[in-house]
């Protein structure tokens, strides 16, 4: 029973009110490590900044079958079931949102719960009918008991004529006459649409955010067999608790608080800085020498901060191509023209020396700001008072 | 003799050790004002928002700081500090400003009430006499402002006495855009000013913790519509103000509400007046 509970616990699948939501413990002083990282590198060189206990150089990335046995993508699936849980609450609203940060998985969910309780999906509208302003989408939200938007951030466009289907399909389904619904948002998408539309009163639902013991059993758990992981940082392994008392995991904590808790960023953290030891015999000599261990069964992860930040001195065009994007939650290139105030060239231009420098990374035929950035390029909005969002 | 004798008490003797510490103190007082200038300048502009403004607020005052610490330690060195000494020493200097220096003194001192009062800092968007642009450094005798057309216009501090001074954002981030649209008086004006509303909302520079207003006001040649909005950035504002032009021209034009035209007796009126 208290191992039922203490996995219970231990859940990553926690859905909870957005007032109920939580970003894990020391996630301010992430964000101050973060500033303090970002000023000793421009003073004393990137290099000198990072203290690790063991060098970059001495490891090298693992092969993708290996990468798809111990990092696995994530499965949804728990949390549209926990999704079905918590909507029981709300089932005289005509509407509840599913909002997570991009990369966090809303659409994933809504989508697997759509499926589950065989509700119907409503499809999302072209890029020409949200610039034209065409409500023939809207139209074809006909009544049915469920139904379910996955991705709320594809129904509209920041454009003068690109609100007025989500106006009008947010009245239509609040005012109930659509039946029941579901809808999966972007929490960027959620904040914007709150001012430009207005969702007061409409029940918001999200996953909590996942502190570093979380994180620790859900990586362990994902992959069948886990081979022991260390930090490059301080050298010690981060699956295990430092302590024998209580659960510490220093390490992993302060990734949850890099990610504010959201799994599915931290899951990118997981896969892309995760290395091996190279085949380099030199540095494996050293190393016998210093601990003799197994080496074939260890695995390492790079320190999470030291990833594609973002230069304070950023300048106004990448500032609000970058926020776009997020309020978007992804753009084609030939959708930039009609929401950014620049010429097609100049949008490009940004775009592309964002996506060189690694801050954008394309996806499902979408530019959207990559999950290793995420962290640096909210912090750098919400320094520069950018409408952000509230996760 | 006694005249003599009573001007050598009012200042000490200045030996070769005195003048080598007055020199000291001159030239630290410099360095040390050139640098923290410079420093706090070069801080405040490689930061953003709120933080921008007040590391900008720090330069007047500093500067006001390393000054009377300076005369608090160079005074005592030239003078004795009684209280006769003081009175005769402020009534010569009194009678010098009254005949000569009136201006510019009065715009000295009118520097230190800016530095405390802080009608403006660098980094505000002032309107001092119909120079309009942004505050870009707080001088001792003058305030530098640098309009939109790129010109540096020196305002010494003394207009503080008598001239209103507009200050858009106030040592803060909000400032206020208003874009005009003047059109003619048949159309929908629920529409247009939904339709107004919605070019701020899908700017991208607007600032969405300040409110929105569409104001219209019915005029004898039509209707004058002005939007109120906040830009993220103070600096952003020709922008947004252009961004806002441009796309409300284009949705009214979509929508087939044309401008509004003077009518030809009016424009030969405005056309007199002129003259």
């Amino acid at each position: 029973m208290a191992q039922g509970s203490t996995k219970a616990a231990l859940s990553p699948w926690d859905v909870v009110t957005l007032d109920a939501f939580q970003t894990p413990e020391r996630t301010q002083a992430s964000q101050w490590r973060r500033s303090w990282r970002a000023a000793t590198t421009w003073m004393i060189g990137r290099e000198a900044s990072e203290r690790q206990a063991k060098q970059e150089s001495e490891l090298r990335a693992l092969p993708e079958i290996k990468l798809a046995h111990v990092a696995p993508s994530i499965d949804w699936r728990p949390a549209a079931a926990r999704l079905e849980q918590a909507l029981k609450l709300y089932h005289d609203a005509p509407v509840v949102l599913f909002i997570s940060p991009p990369h966090g998985g809303h659409s994933a969910v809504v989508s697997h719960w759509a499926e589950q309780q065989g509700a119907h999906c409503l499809t999302a509208p072209t890029l020409k009918e949200l610039v034209e302003g065409s409500l023939a989408w809207v139209d074809s939200a006909t009544q049915t008991k469920r139904w379910a938007i996955p991705a709320l951030e594809r129904h509209f466009l920041r454009h003068t004529h690109g609100l007025q289907g989500v106006r009008d399909l947010l009245e239509r389904a609040l005012s109930g006459r659509l039946g029941q619904s579901v809808m999966g948002c972007d929490s960027w998408t959620y904040a914007y649409l709150q001012h430009a539309v207005g969702l007061e009163g409409v029940p918001v639902l999200t996953l909590q955010g996942v502190e570093g013991e979380q994180l620790a059993d859900y990586f362990s758990n994902a992959a069948g067999e886990c081979p022991t992981v260390y930090s490059t940082r301080t050298g010690k392994p981060i699956l295990i608790s430092e302590s024998d008392q209580k659960a510490v995991f220093k390490e992993l904590q302060r990734l949850a608080a890099h990610c504010r808790g959201h799994l599915g960023i931290a899951w990118h953290y997981w896969r892309e800085r995760l290395r091996e030891p190279a085949d380099d015999g030199d540095s494996s000599a050293q190393q016998s020498e210093k601990a003799p261990r197994d080496t074939s069964q260890e695995l390492w992860l790079l320190d999470a901060l030291a990833d594609a930040e973002l230069p304070a001195d950023t300048g106004d065009l990448a500032t609000l191509l970058l926020h776009t994007l997020l309020i978007h939650g992804g753009l084609e290139d030939h959708a930039l023209k009609h929401v950014l105030p620049f010429s097609d060239h100049e949008a490009l231009n940004a775009r592309f020396a964002l996506a060189r420098r690694g801050i954008l990374s394309h996806q499902q035929g979408r530019w959207q700001v990559a999950p290793l950035s995420y962290a640096s390029v909210r912090q750098l909005l919400e320094s520069r008072n950018y409408l952000v969002d509230p996760l | 003799m006694d005249d003599q004798e009573q001007y050598a008490k009012l200042f000490n003797d200045i030996d070769s050790q005195a003048l080598i510490t007055l020199g000291v103190i001159l030239v630290s007082t410099l360095l040390l004002i050139i640098a923290s200038q410079r420093g706090l300048n070069w801080l405040a502009n490689r930061l953003h928002g709120q933080v921008r403004f007040r590391v900008f607020a720090l330069v007047p005052l500093t500067r006001l700081i390393i000054l009377i610490a300076a005369l608090a330690i160079a005074v005592p060195i030239i003078i004795e500090p009684s209280l006769r000494n003081m009175v005769t020493l402020l009534g010569a200097i009194g009678l010098a400003i009254g005949f000569a220096l009136k201006d510019y003194v009065s715009s000295l001192i009118a520097g230190v009430v800016s530095a405390v009062e802080l009608p403006y800092r660098p980094g505000d968007w002032v309107n001092i006499e119909g120079t309009y642009g942004e505050v870009k450094h707080v001088g001792m005798r003058t305030v530098e402002v640098q309009t939109p057309d790129d010109d540096l216009v020196a305002v010494p501090h003394l207009k503080l006495w008598d001239t209103a001074i507009y200050n858009a954002n106030n040592g803060g981030t909000s400032l206020q855009c208003v874009a005009s649209f003047y059109l003619h008086p048949e159309h929908e004006a629920g529409w247009v000013r939904k339709a107004l509303r919605d070019v701020a909302l899908t700017s991208a520079y607007l600032k969405f913790d300040e409110p929105i207003i569409v104001v219209a006001e019915e005029k004898p040649w039509g209707t004058h519509y002005r939007i109120r909005a906040y830009p993220v950035d103070p600096r952003q504002q020709f922008l947004f103000i252009t961004d806002l032009t441009v796309r409300g021209k284009a949705v009214l034009s979509a929508a087939g509400i044309t401008p509004a035209l003077l009518p030809p007796d009016a424009a030969l009126d405005a056309r007199g007046a002129a003259h």
